[in-house]
């Protein structure tokens, strides 16, 4: 409990913003800035196709209201749809860069991987690759070599463009269409970094593969786009970790993330996210809207969302499964925390397509303050998926005057098939504190005991190296949000 | 030493126990009365369950204990068992009294800790597992009071108020439970107060006072243990 109360002082350790000398476009979103975009980027024509078409459909659609959220109208033109560190290349990261990273914990390993130090003792077996992203590009992906050993690709989506036309060409889209939403669409515009990866057949990947985001720059979006595939009787654990500065302006990110897993594939994709969630006035944080889509395309495949989310001032987030295959399995396991001004819409969509299809999804919201929490959901077994079923827990835990609202809808069209639903709401018990107080626990971490309890089925859904860290964010973010 | 003067107990108002000047020094103390007096009321007030109002003074080892939060009289050496303590899912009772220990500042070292606790539950009867188990979680009444006792041997406070912990024992655990209260004690300057209508703890346990709480709202303490005897006789009206 040290370590928490040590960091009692600062509820948002990872609001401090870095003094780097960038290349910024100036703020607007027109044609013109789009295909600047994917000139500097030095993209093949497909790709600012792709962008332009995307572009031309945003003029005919309005952003979505049907969500639990309240903001300020989102002003596109005033922002600048591009902000990246000058460095010519990648052994020459500005300290300050490097500096940022070490302030954010990004382990040391890690660390030392960016600085080109790979590994000093051939006896470590590195358990992490990380690629970051500041602001709108990737500054370092580590352990390429030793991922290429095994066929793996992993590299940021602008090298991947360059290097792998053929495979992103094959899959950019192929999940979230350009015209899916508003914020899908507006990523396909203009979106400027984030992770690809390929596991080739039959390749278990070696280690965690990890994508740290970065939001520096103010008044600037991020758009980042991410892309993987598992090939057959492949396996891949990937995990995403986000912060940005504490600005008193909203930053606004809308990124796209395509999962494909095919024949017996597995693709095991965690998330901690925490983003600036804004003061405790609601002034500032990031609007957060994001589209998370996963396809088993192929039988007897696999994905599995795991997110922790703590951060943004608003959540419009969705990962879904697509269960195209027969006997694919789709899983969602989510723990969202809000506090003060927060708010937070968030589910999931299980679309069962084959027979045999599986899902599980298992929601813990926890609301603190004036914060809404929303559980939205749909799970929806088609004509052919036969003997399909799908399990859902939705528990909520309130304290203050927060709001917890569970949306689940379920469309079932095929009378072979099982969905069950279990749902849970509840303010915090103030039995359980006073119980735990009467042992010697103070407030904040009697609060903190029940709330890890309440959470404890997702996180242990997370892989282990990151669990530590999920749970202590979780500490950090009760503190601020306790008496 | 707990001390309280024109201690009073209200809820919503209404007072359940009233004016109570009653002292515990180290030593054993039983609580009678009939059903419905407030004999867990008048433990969960010293422990400061927010659902209670009170009035007067309560001193305890030299401190004011009303002005304290439940925590702090938790830290300063007080322990009340629960009739009915509450589950708390996905906290296992091992990472529980780890908590709780590290808080009260007891310092030992967790495989040390491990070890005590596992003896502890085995003394019990509750199974090598018990450790891993949720918090009070599908846990029955037995149980539920066992583990209590667990914490009593854990935490080791100066003074435990044992709300009728004999209740849903076998005859079997009651020998433990007796043999563990006796050590509690033996271990000196402890003050045990036990709330209990179970002949054969009170007599084994010898007490130095007797307390008795009316259907009035009253207290009165006294030395001469007979007291009890002739309740444990003939009832409350005989």
């Amino acid at each position: 409990m040290t370590e928490v109360s040590k960091l009692a002082d600062n509820k948002y350790t990872a609001g401090f913003s870095t003094q780097t000398d960038t290349e910024d476009f100036e703020p607007g979103l027109t044609e013109d800035i789009v295909k600047r975009l994917s000139a500097i980027k030095d993209e093949p024509e497909w790709v600012t196709e792709f962008r332009l078409k995307a572009f031309a459909h945003l003029q005919t659609i309005k952003e979505p209201t049907w969500a639990h959220v309240n903001y300020a109208p989102i002003d596109y033109q005033a922002l600048s749809y591009y902000s990246a560190p000058k460095f010519r290349n990648k052994d020459e990261i500005p300290p300050e860069i490097l500096e940022t990273f070490d302030k954010l914990g990004v382990p040391l390993h890690e660390r030392d991987a960016l600085l080109g130090i790979e590994t000093k003792d051939p006896n470590i077996i590195p358990t992490v690759a990380v690629d970051v992203v500041f602001d709108s590009v990737s500054i370092a992906t580590t352990f390429q070599k030793e991922l290429k050993k095994h066929g793996i690709i992993f590299c940021s989506i602008s090298e991947a463009i360059q290097e792998h036309p053929e495979l992103v060409k094959e899959y950019l889209g192929s999940v979230i269409p350009a015209k899916d939403n508003y914020f899908a669409c507006l990523n396909s515009a203009v979106f400027t970094d984030g992770t690809f990866c390929y596991i080739p057949k039959g390749v278990k990947c070696p280690m965690e593969l990890n994508t740290y985001f970065r939001i520096n720059a103010r008044n600037t979006g991020q758009f980042e786009r991410t892309l993987i595939i598992a090939d057959a009787d492949s396996y891949v654990s990937y995990l995403e970790g986000c912060t940005a500065p504490a600005y008193d302006e909203n930053t606004l990110h809308a990124a796209v993330v395509e999962l494909v897993t095919h024949d017996r594939a597995e693709i095991k994709y965690s998330t901690v996210q925490n983003w600036y969630p804004g003061d405790e006035n609601g002034v500032g944080g990031v609007l957060n809207f994001v589209t998370k889509r996963g396809l088993c395309k192929g039988e007897s495949s696999k994905i599995s969302w795991t997110q922790v989310e703590t951060g943004s001032a608003v959540t419009w987030k969705y990962p879904s499964c697509i269960l195209r295959g027969d006997n694919s399995v789709g899983e969602f396991y989510s723990v969202a925390v809000t506090k003060g001004k927060q708010m937070a819409d968030t589910g999931t969509k299980m679309l069962h397509v084959g027979k045999n299809t599986k899902s599980t999804i298992i929601s813990k919201g926890i609301s603190f303050g004036d914060s809404s929490n929303t559980y939205r959901g749909q799970v929806r077994i088609g004509k052919k998926a036969h003997n399909s079923r799908n399990y859902t827990q939705c528990d909520s835990l309130m304290l203050d005057n927060s709001k917890a609202i569970t949306i689940p809808v379920v469309s079932q069209h095929n009378n072979t098939s099982i969905v069950e639903h279990e749902a849970s709401a509840g303010k915090l018990s103030e039995e359980a504190l006073y119980y735990l107080q009467s042992r010697g626990l103070d407030e904040e971490n009697a609060v903190s005991l029940v709330v890890n309890g309440f959470c404890k089925d997702v996180f242990q859904k997370l892989p282990l190296e990151f669990a530590a860290e999920a749970n202590q964010l979780l500490n950090v973010t009760l503190e601020g949000a306790v008496g | 030493m707990l001390v309280t003067q024109e201690f009073t107990i209200k809820v919503d108002n209404e007072t359940i126990l009233n004016d109570m000047t009653l002292e515990y020094g180290p030593g054993v103390h039983v609580i009678m009365g009939p059903n419905g007096v407030g004999k867990s009321t008048f433990a969960h007030a010293l422990m400061g369950n927010p659902n209670y109002e009170t009035e007067g003074a309560v001193e305890f080892n030299g401190k004011d204990l009303l002005s304290m939060e439940t925590y702090e009289r938790a830290r300063a050496g007080l322990f009340i068992s629960f009739q009915a303590p509450t589950p708390i899912e996905g906290l296992s009772n091992f990472q529980f009294i780890k908590q709780a220990m590290t808080s009260l500042n007891k310092n030992q070292s967790i495989k040390e800790n491990l070890s005590t606790f596992r003896q502890s539950a085995n003394d019990l009867g509750l199974g090598s597992e018990w450790d891993k188990k949720q918090l009070n979680v599908e846990a029955s009444g037995g149980e539920k009071k066992k583990n209590e006792l667990i914490q009593l041997d854990m935490l080791d406070p100066q003074t435990a108020i044992l709300d009728e912990p004999d209740s849903g024992l076998d005859i079997d655990a009651i020998k433990i439970l007796v043999e563990k209260l006796r050590a509690f004690v033996d271990k000196g300057d402890k003050t045990l107060i036990i709330v209990s209508h179970y002949a054969e703890l009170i007599t084994k346990l010898n007490p130095d006072t007797v307390t008795i709480l009316d259907k009035k709202g009253n207290a009165k303490q006294t030395e001469d243990i007979q007291v009890a005897y002739d309740i444990l006789e003939n009832g409350f009206n005989g």
